[in-house]
């Protein structure tokens, strides 16, 4: 488990993190979510012992962090970078025996990596003879080629396309089913969705909000219901009457439609089942959850409100 | 440590693997040898050999210059006039370098007329005024006067008045062998400036490709200043050496197989002029030699290149360790790479201007000015080069040694305030530099 506890930062009287605390539970993929210039790159930062806080600690696994707890650090920075011209695997002999690998163990390890990349041809190409996507790839094998305990990944999912977006989800899933704790900050809402276990929203160098990601889209969500039905439209929003608003409505087909409505007053869904039943034929009914993008905007929103109030 | 000893390894190995490391480590000193052949070769400046025609129709030289050969100079006599026009286009005078022309008034109005095809040396007109003038001489004391011609010859001795250095009676110091340590100092300065620009490239490029982060999430900042700035001073250092060492066997080379004659002729010529130098003028001393190539001298036989090229190492190291410091803080303040070369122009002044304290020196070593100059690290190594070429006085050479006390003394000082920069600068991305940016910086820990 990683605690962060009360960690300040200031640049210039700017304030970049204010008493932040937050803990990350060990072998979970944790979010962490904020606009731009809300503070994630300097807690990152700190992570990572590049930049020093002003207060506040950071608990790694039950010890002070100190710098020697880096080499169970894995970062994949937003802004990617590597040398180019070393080839694949001497940025791999690089990168992994600073982390504190034996040449041996770089040497297995980046093989069973590319392997399973199925990209072992690259192995001995220079950086810049990659293309974007491919340097992404291998940079995030660099980032893994030492078995971190605890991965930092920045926006890991921007530049790939979608299959390689899937392959690594699918390759965080396996790492966090090992054991890796996984710490993702990312504007990417719907893979924070897919894959995050919990999420820290933070803004202005605060955390503003947190918890479980199905938790932070119940504490935001309107009390809508999505309806599928089959039948007349008017009959389906006569039988509204006044305990229910229709929201908005998609058109399926001829006489299909997929209908969101609001509750009124103390109407619950179950009355608005009976209502509807017999005026329409219901094919699903779900509670219409806010997605993690509505609950950022949400959350941000209502805190410049109140900053400007 | 050993985070360091992968920064060093990674900055060596990239840069010894580079292009630019392989071309400047092998033809520069390839260029630099083929200089030296060239003015070894050509340094005599002029033909080796002349053939010079004398038209005396009145016959006062007698068929006769010299009372022996003369390795440099052969004369050939004609009782003739030869016009100019003549001597230049007729294909029967076309062997000959020179004419001298004698006429028949020469015992009263002493002038003679040379024309040359190509300019002879200034060495060689000299030796031609000067034979030309001795023969005339034993001609008029003949004619003229009852004295033995060495008589007159001791009466006209002109008194040698030698002037000797103290501390150096024997000239082993001359201002040639300052110009040796100047080149040296500016050696000093070149290697500075092409691998300070190679530790700027180096910062700005990590820092631009954002590589930086991901080597900072394991290693401090002043470690990875300090293994950058190491890693590139040792391939630097290797460059020299590999210098050096392609330098010094060109030279053996070239004295064993390509100039071994001129080089014994000198020694020779040494030996003889100290044996006469009783007996003979100035002049004659001068005269006394061929064509002999000074340069070809200087280098083989007046550098200590022992003793100049340890200490040359030594000042290279801490002339690069105090202005890399420059370079990399220039580096790691900079917003981008482009906005970085623009700081380069007053470190480029201040490296000027080392250079010309350099040459201050050599004009005026034992100024109060080039002293300051010894001990002030921006010039310290050209002038402490330039001084150790000349020679320290007995008891003195302790200047040197205090020489690079300074400079390894302000070394420390600066990296230390660019380790500062750098910590704080490294991480950030473009901006313009400012004075209150850069102040800030310093302050922060």
């Amino acid at each position: 488990m990683i605690e962060i506890q009360h960690l300040t930062k200031s640049y210039n009287r700017k304030v970049a993190l204010d008493q932040v605390s937050l803990t990350i539970p060990t072998g979970k993929i944790v979010g962490l979510l904020g606009p731009n210039g809300a503070g994630k790159t300097t807690l990152i930062r700190i992570l990572n012992q590049i930049v020093l806080p002003d207060s506040g600690h950071i608990r790694f696994f039950g010890d002070v962090m100190k710098h020697k707890h880096l080499d169970q650090v894995g970062y994949l920075p937003e802004e990617r970078g590597l040398y180019r011209t070393m080839t694949v695997e001497e940025h791999a002999y690089f990168l992994g025996q600073l982390k504190g690998l034996t040449k041996k163990e770089v040497r297995s390890n980046l093989e069973y990596w590319l392997d399973k990349f199925e990209i072992s041809s690259w192995k001995s190409k220079r950086i810049e003879e990659l293309s974007k996507g491919m340097a992404q790839k291998v940079q995030f094998i660099f980032t893994v080629l030492h078995e971190p305990k605890l991965l930092i990944l920045d926006e890991p999912l921007s530049g790939f396309d979608p299959l390689n977006v899937e392959i690594i989800k699918i390759e965080l899933s396996n790492l966090k089913a090992k054991g890796t704790t996984i710490i993702l900050s990312t504007h990417n809402m719907k893979s924070v969705e897919e894959i995050c276990d919990f999420a820290y929203l933070i803004d202005g160098g605060k955390v503003v909000s947190s918890g479980s990601v199905s938790v932070l889209q119940e504490a935001k969500k309107e009390g809508i219901y999505a309806i599928k039905f089959s039948g007349n439209m008017i009959a389906f929003v006569t039988a509204l009457w006044t305990d229910f608003e229709l929201v908005d409505k998609e058109v399926l087909n001829e006489n299909r439609f997929l209908a969101y409505v609001k509750m009124r007053g103390d109407a619950g869904f179950e009355a608005l089942l009976k209502a509807l039943i017999g005026q329409v034929k219901i094919e699903a009914a779900w509670e219409v959850l806010p997605t993690m993008h509505d609950v950022f905007i949400q959350t941000i929103s209502a805190r410049e409100e109140a900053a400007n109030a | 440590m050993r985070n360091l000893w992968l920064i060093v390894q990674r900055e060596f190995l990239e840069k010894i693997k580079s292009r630019s490391f392989i071309l400047t480590a092998f033809f520069g000193p390839i260029l630099l040898l083929a200089l030296l052949f060239f003015l070894f070769k050509f340094g005599d400046s002029g033909k080796k050999h002349w053939d010079v025609l004398v038209t005396d129709p009145t016959g006062v030289f007698e068929g006769k210059m010299l009372p022996n050969q003369d390795n440099a100079v052969s004369y050939f006599f004609l009782e003739d006039y030869v016009e100019m026009e003549e001597f230049r286009d007729a294909k029967m005078y076309q062997k000959f370098d020179a004419l001298v022309e004698i006429n028949e008034k020469v015992l009263t109005n002493k002038t003679a007329f040379v024309f040359y095809r190509q300019k002879p040396s200034l060495k060689l007109q000299t030796k031609i005024q000067y034979q030309s003038e001795r023969r005339l001489e034993e001609i008029m004391v003949k004619r003229f006067t009852k004295l033995p011609l060495s008589s007159f010859r001791k009466i006209k001795q002109p008194l040698n008045v030698a002037f000797r250095n103290v501390y150096d009676p024997y000239d082993e110091s001359s201002d040639v062998r300052g110009w040796v340590g100047y080149f040296y100092g500016l050696l000093i300065i070149g290697f500075v400036f092409l691998y300070g620009m190679t530790i700027l490239r180096s910062v700005s490029q990590e820092k631009s490709n954002r590589i930086i982060e991901i080597v900072l999430g394991s290693v401090s900042p002043r470690k990875l200043m300090a293994g950058k700035i190491i890693g590139i001073g040792i391939t630097a250092i290797m460059q020299l050496i590999i210098w050096i060492l392609v330098v010094a066997v060109g030279l053996f080379i070239m004295r064993e197989f390509l100039f071994q004659n001129s080089l014994n002729l000198s020694s020779m010529v040494t030996v003889q002029m100290t044996e006469q130098v009783k007996n003979t003028s100035l002049l004659d001393q001068l005269l006394q030699g061929n064509e002999q190539n000074d340069f070809l001298n200087l280098i083989y036989e007046r550098i200590q290149f022992g003793t100049m090229n340890f200490y040359f190492v030594l000042f290279f190291f801490a002339s690069y360790l105090f202005y890399g410091a420059f370079f990399t803080a220039i580096g790691a303040t900079a917003g981008s790479e482009s906005d970085g070369q623009q700081f380069i122009i007053p470190i480029l002044l201040l490296l000027v201007f080392s250079a010309y304290s350099g040459y201050y020196c050599l004009n005026n070593p034992i100024s109060n000015l080039a002293q300051f100059f010894q001990y002030f690290p921006f010039t310290a190594p050209v002038v402490a080069m330039v001084k150790l070429a000349l020679g320290y006085e007995p008891g003195t050479v302790y200047q040197l040694y205090l020489s690079l006390l300074s400079l390894l003394v302000s070394a420390f000082i600066t990296l230390s305030i660019a380790g500062r920069l750098y910590g704080n600068g490294v991480l950030q991305f473009g901006h313009r530099i400012r004075l209150s940016l850069i102040i800030r910086w310093l302050k922060r820990k």
